[in-house]
């Protein structure tokens, strides 16, 4: 439809085409101006530093090449671990809220009385910041007076773990709480998705004699295709960026460190500020393939009118 | 074109909006930031905030208590930053002196001078605040760490005495423990809890002689005598000395293992009191950590608080009458009265302590050598990833080996930077 | 584009199509338990603070979470309220969201606007810029924002924390709402160019009433997002009277860590802006969530 809307537009505008016009670049001035000093800018300025070994401290940064680099993959097991623990994320992530969410969706695409405040009940964690959903879940999995293990006591678990004591459990317990927030996003997206389907291929598919599972297998879902690509990039994103959950429940100790923790330890911490944009540029590098991804679809629908 | 005008000028508003640096109201004011996050220090630090406040009405103090983790690490933000907090809450050691080697801390010796601290600051403590002639950090106060403990939860285990060596305490360890009394409670969160563990085995084990030199990376983790520490440390893991999972409490939360007798024992700072309810402190009392070795010299942990002045302090002479101020002899004296901090000025009259104090002093005064704490000890960089491996050990003692090789690899990391 | 999708949508469809779905499931009673239980289920940990908040630690510790209360108690949150100061963080909360908002929305409208309404050959350029930006990872942005927020004496200022809010969320809102401006007919602007209106004046008494649904979902979904920043907040500040709520709220565990009925009590004081937003906008909330992913 904005095909359409495209061709009705701007008559205007076509007739001055010949001289430069400077309108839109005035329009443009004031936020490009913001963006290219706040974000733009400061980006490439983390590549620079994370090619020196600057302390936060000295005023001019030392040229070091790529040795932080080779430092991160070579010699720095804290960063592996964090590493691994940032995947571990992402396949949760992209697993768990993905497939619960969809399933809700699937059942609140119905008309259904009451719905909206069973809705409610999923998206709410969305809106409660991560500081506060830190603290609740850190009550939660308090392994004294806490919510779970007060009931594991109570039916008869002799010997509850720690939770976020519990080097094996700490950063799962950690993900769960990350999870518990991210469903109700998912959900929002594929209810979105799910309304614009078209309602006739579901008719036709029923006429057809298609059960519910075929339906929601051979219909349903390849017409989700597009809403569940977005979602996964949001997540794989997501996970990239988790920082405050981490920094809240546990600080990045019990095996629980993530890259984003781990960066502003480094560089807050130790001031060693060039390491830290380091380990910046890789969550950057790494986030370039999907950001890359998702911007070849925008580029290929822009292209397609 | 004329209609432009009134995009122009929103244009220029938002410009404005958008540049107008809000240049903070210089108006003779001491900003001081402070980690007295717990419920009775914070009350004492917002006392003489606002004792000095009544008295200088044109030298306001603006008061910032930041949660004590916290502020830990974002004082390194910080101190970069312009403008730093004029004054700040700190520990002595090598802690302060990461910052004074980077230009961080500002010189008060001419304070210093003026108020006669020479005279009155005992030598040790003039010594920490000093560094190439140059004053830099004021010590205050400080405490003795120790073995706390229930005697009550002792006489129920049918334990007779405190324990003063290794072997005795392993007995108490057993005996608790068939009594179904946790021997040790131990908060580990934030991990330093976990490095006093570190602090006393190594010097019981190895002497302070080695122990300082390690801390100031001047002896390699691979040691063997690194190794006989931890070993002694896995008898005390193995003979089930400890409450399970310490990364899970905050020290504060560990201390109610205590108070509702879970566990019987608690190596921690005086500063335990501060959190233990007043009530129940008729049944608290604390011991010597044990020796393992009577042959060699007897090292403590006293670590000194104190305050300084940020090199990038707005208002350098507000900051200074404020830092006198909390030096002065009154300060001192009611800190040691009210938080039973122990005075680092020889003027301060400590005549009148409880006994528990007094039990205390005589604990710092009776040690060969007084050691700071691991992480004011050695360099923050090392006593972080130190730090990270005893809690690796806590959990998987099994992985010392390659635990040390990476306190190793940091140490030699360190080194190497330093150098450059 | 979602909005503009739904609408080609005949409503008398939708009808009949739901009208279907009711038959084939709405009516179970089996569902209605089955979500009744995964409901109480999903929100035990709110629950849970909830109650432990009109309690006292003293009850907790002794006999256990899962016991039944003895008395309730309000002193918890009035000593969040007062002692943990949560309501100056608050405050400082929506010092910082309100501008914030004000600046993001007025901003990438303009920026939209030139995307949306004008061919010129740095646009899409541009547009992909800013999308790509969307995505970007903070963490990139941390130390030259903290260097250049004290290069320009904005270090421990709410200040600087609307311009890198603003900055930050540049790129989503110019995204969503030039897509959305993209909906618009340019009939509509070439009727004002006969009338004489400038360039400016179109945008402002044309574009912008016409972007107002967009403008205002999406001001429903940045207010929960930068009132929920945590981040920034203690990177830029320093001093405690300037802090927002999440960053104070990390600081209740420090003052009250044994006492987990005052921190629960602050943390949901702390929600409640954001979740009464979400109650009462939640058709905006949701919008600005499938604006955003729409494409």
């Amino acid at each position: 439809m904005a095909a359409t809307l495209k061709a009705g537009r701007l008559p205007g505008a076509s007739s001055k085409r010949r001289r430069m016009n400077w309108t839109p670049y005035l329009f443009l001035l004031l936020p490009l101006a913001l963006y290219f000093v706040w974000i733009i800018a400061p980006t490439f300025y983390t590549i620079y530093l994370s090619l020196t070994n600057w302390n936060g401290v000295d005023p001019i940064p030392g040229f070091v090449g790529l040795q932080n680099f080779e430092r991160l993959f070579t010699k720095d097991r804290t960063f592996s671990e964090a590493l691994l623990n940032n995947v571990r994320w992402l396949v949760v992530f992209i697993t768990i809220p993905t497939t619960l969410g969809l399933g809700l969706a699937m059942i609140f695409n119905n008309e259904m009385r009451g719905g909206r405040w069973y809705k409610i009940s999923f998206y709410s964690p969305l809106v409660m910041s991560l500081p506060v959903i830190g603290l609740i879940w850190g009550w939660v999995y308090h392994p004294r007076a806490g919510l779970l293990n007060g009931f594991l006591q109570a039916i008869g678990v002799a010997d509850p773990p720690g939770w976020l004591g519990d080097r094996d459990l700490a950063i799962w317990a950690v993900i769960i709480a990350a999870v518990w927030r991210q469903v109700g996003y998912v959900m929002v997206l594929y209810l979105a998705g799910l309304k614009n389907i078209d309602p006739s291929f579901v008719d036709a598919a029923r006429v057809d004699g298609a059960n519910r599972w075929q339906l929601f297998r051979h219909v349903i879902l390849p017409l989700l295709a597009p809403v569940t690509t977005i979602i996964v990039v949001i997540s794989i994103i997501d996970s990239l960026r988790a920082f405050d959950l981490v920094s809240i429940m546990t600080r990045g100790a019990q095996d629980t460190q993530v890259l984003a923790n781990f960066m502003y330890i480094e560089a807050f911490n130790n001031y060693r500020m060039g390491y830290g944009a380091a380990i910046a540029v890789v969550l950057f590098a790494i986030s370039l393939i999907f950001i890359g991804f998702y911007l070849s679809r925008v580029i290929r629908d822009e292209l397609e009118y | 074109m004329s209609r432009n005008k009134w995009f122009i000028a929103v244009l220029l508003m938002g410009v404005a909006l958008l540049s107008v640096v809000s240049v903070l109201a210089q108006d003779g004011t001491v900003a001081y930031n402070s980690y007295a996050s717990d419920p009775l220090p914070r009350a004492f630090d917002e006392k003489i905030v606002a004792m000095w406040n009544e008295q200088h009405p044109d030298m306001q103090v603006q008061h910032s208590i930041i949660n004590h983790e916290d502020f830990k690490q974002a004082i390194r933000a910080y101190l970069l930053a312009e403008p730093a907090p004029d004054v700040l809450t700190w520990f002595a050691g090598n802690r302060a002196r990461f910052f004074i080697d980077r230009g961080l801390i500002m010189d008060f010796s001419d304070a210093w001078q003026a108020e006669g601290f020479d005279d009155v600051y005992a030598p040790g403590f003039n010594a920490l605040a000093t560094v190439n002639e140059g004053k830099y950090f004021l010590p205050t106060s400080y405490y003795w760490w120790a073995v706390y403990y229930r005697p009550s939860l002792f006489e129920k285990a049918g334990i007779e005495k405190a324990p003063e060596t290794f072997d005795e305490l392993l007995g108490v360890c057993e005996s608790l423990n068939a009594a179904g009394i946790t021997p040790f409670t131990i908060g580990a969160r934030f991990r330093w809890p976990a490095a006093a563990w570190f602090d006393y085995l190594n010097m019981r084990t190895n002497g302070p002689e080695f122990h300082i030199n390690l801390m100031l990376l001047q002896e390699s983790y691979l040691d063997d005598r690194v190794k006989a520490t931890f070993a002694n440390w896995r008898k005390l893991l193995d003979a089930g000395c400890f409450v399970e999972d310490p990364a899970a409490l905050d020290w504060q939360e560990a201390v109610d293992d205590m108070v509702q007798e879970r566990a019987a024992m608690y190596l921690m700072g005086a500063f335990i009191t501060d959190s233990y309810p007043d009530e129940l402190e008729e049944d608290l009392d604390f011991f010597r950590f044990p020796i393992i070795d009577p042959a060699i010299p007897v090292g403590e942990d006293a670590p000194t608080d104190g305050y300084f002045i940020a090199a990038q302090a707005r208002n350098p002479e507000g900051a200074k009458a404020f830092l006198a101020f909390l030096g002065s002899k009154d300060v001192q004296q009611m800190a040691f009265e009210e938080l039973g901090r122990l005075p680092t000025r020889t003027d301060v009259d400590i005549s009148q302590a409880e006994p528990a104090t007094q039990q205390g002093i005589q604990l710092i005064q009776s040690a060969d050598y007084v050691a700071q704490f691991y992480d004011r000890d050695t360099t923050p960089a090392m006593a972080e990833a130190g730090m990270d491996g005893f809690m690796r050990f806590w959990d998987n003692p099994d992985d010392i080996d390659t635990i040390l090789q990476d306190l190793e690899n940091e140490r030699l990391r360190i080194l190497e930077e330093e150098a450059q | 584009m979602t909005t503009a999708a739904k609408t080609t949508t005949p409503p008398a469809v939708q009808a009949e199509a739901r009208a279907a779905n009711m038959r084939r499931l709405g009516g179970s009673a089996g569902l209605y338990i089955f979500l009744t239980v995964l409901t109480i289920v999903w929100l035990l940990p709110v629950i849970a603070a909830f109650i432990t908040s009109f309690r006292t630690m003293d009850e907790i510790s002794i006999q256990g979470f899962w016991s039944i209360p003895q008395q309730f108690t309000l002193t918890n949150f009035n000593e969040a309220w007062n002692q943990a100061r949560v309501s100056r963080y608050l405050g400082n909360s929506f010092a910082i969201t309100i501008p914030s908002l004000i600046g993001m929305l007025f901003l990438s409208s303009l920026s939209a606007y030139a995307l949306a309404r004008y061919k010129f050959r740095l646009n899409l350029p541009i547009y992909f810029m800013f999308v790509a930006g969307t995505m970007l990872p903070f963490q990139i942005l941390l130390l030259p924002v903290f260097r250049l927020t004290n290069a320009l004496g904005l270090y421990n200022t709410q200040f600087s924390l609307i311009l890198i809010h603003t900055a930050f969320q540049l790129g989503f809102c110019t995204f969503v709402l030039r897509n959305f401006m993209k909906t618009v007919p340019g009939e509509i602007f070439d009727a004002a160019r006969v009338d004489g209106a400038g360039e400016f004046r179109m945008f402002w008494q044309i574009m912008i009433p016409l972007s107002l649904p967009a403008l205002a979902a999406l001001a429903t979904l940045e207010f929960t997002w930068v009132f929920n920043d945590y981040l920034w907040a203690i990177i830029l500040l320093q001093d405690d009277a300037l802090k927002p709520v999440t960053a104070g709220l990390a600081t209740l565990r420090g003052q009250f860590n044994t006492n987990w009925p005052v921190i629960t009590a602050g943390a949901l004081i702390a929600t409640l802006p954001t979740l009464l937003v979400f109650i009462f906008l939640q058709r905006y909330f949701i919008q600005g969530l499938t604006l955003g992913s729409g494409k």
